[in-house]
């Protein structure tokens, strides 16, 4: 499986895992949505995302990166410097 | 031998809310000196997990005891990772009829587990694969209420048995018949739900 690594398609590919995995459609996810104001959302969701994300790009992001995750644009930019780390 | 402090799979634990089914015969069932840590029967030290069908792949219920703890009361993590990737081998075991090292596990912790409370690890596959390339899976540990307590990710290596029998302690009259048992799999995918419905995707 080919993962798309330019910042614009891990927003796409970020967006569309959020979207699963906390249940909302993609169309109301932007980047700068606070993942924290989402009804029903909870640190499970937001832990079994990240994971997805994890596995989709084969990375590992820190966990001090996880717990201050608020947006897509943000995991987006945690997902971007782990992929140069590795890199 | 230390039957104190074993933990029991216990069918009458349903923590997913979802009936309980029958324990899957694994294909080193039929092994006389079967000896794994996480699923033989015939170890007196060992979890003695038991797996079924779940949803979204398969389950293994359990109740650990307090010669499994770390702080008192509290679940070593540590057994927490032997259960997780014990129920996301299996179920490639069962579903695809390959064996698996485990490449690498990555574990969340969200809440403790409690000893001698019921808890159940569902495990799914993440993406499927064909050939040699690796799998990814990952599992959930889930409390008599529902709640997530634990959770990992891990990436297995299928292989050969034939080509691993130098490493394994495996017979050949003993490999033969498991690899006769491993491919004899009836295992589904995706499951079927009672009712006939199948799931692609996790449901809870």
């Amino acid at each position: 499986m080919t993962i798309p690594v330019t910042d614009p398609e891990i927003v796409t590919t970020v967006t569309e895992i959020a979207a699963i995995e906390l249940g909302v459609p993609a169309a109301n996810l932007s980047p700068e949505t606070d993942l924290r104001e989402i009804e029903g959302m909870d640190s499970v969701k937001v832990l079994r995302m990240i994971a997805k994300i994890e596995h989709a790009y084969d990375i590992e992001l820190d966990d001090e990166v996880v717990f201050d995750l608020t947006t897509i644009a943000g995991t987006t930019e945690a997902v971007r410097a782990a992929l140069a780390e590795r890199a | 031998m230390n039957p104190v402090v074993n933990p029991v799979a216990d069918p009458a634990i349903d923590p997913v809310g979802y009936p309980g089914a029958d324990p899957i015969a694994l294909p080193w069932a039929g092994l006389t000196d079967y000896q794994c840590f996480g699923c033989s029967p015939h170890n007196p030290g060992g979890l003695h997990l038991v797996f079924e069908a779940h949803p979204d792949g398969v389950c293994s219920r359990f109740s650990l005891g307090r010669g499994f703890e770390s702080y008192p009361g509290i679940v070593h993590g540590g057994l927490t990772g032997v259960i997780c990737d014990e129920t996301m081998g299996n179920l490639i075991v069962l579903r695809h009829g390959r064996s698996a090292f485990t490449v690498s596990m990555r574990q969340r912790f969200v809440f403790p587990l409690v000893v001698d409370r019921p808890y159940t690890c569902v495990a799914r596959l993440d993406r499927e694969t064909e050939g040699n390339r690796l799998y990814q899976a990952s599992a959930e540990v889930l409390d008599a209420d529902g709640a997530v307590c634990a959770m990992a990710t891990a990436t297995y290596q299928p292989f050969v048995l034939d080509d691993a029998l130098r490493q394994l302690k495996l017979g050949t009259p003993e490999a033969t018949a498991l690899s006769a048992a491993l491919s004899a799999r009836t295992f589904p995918s995706p499951l079927s739900t009672p009712n006939g419905a199948t799931h692609d995707h996790p449901s809870h």
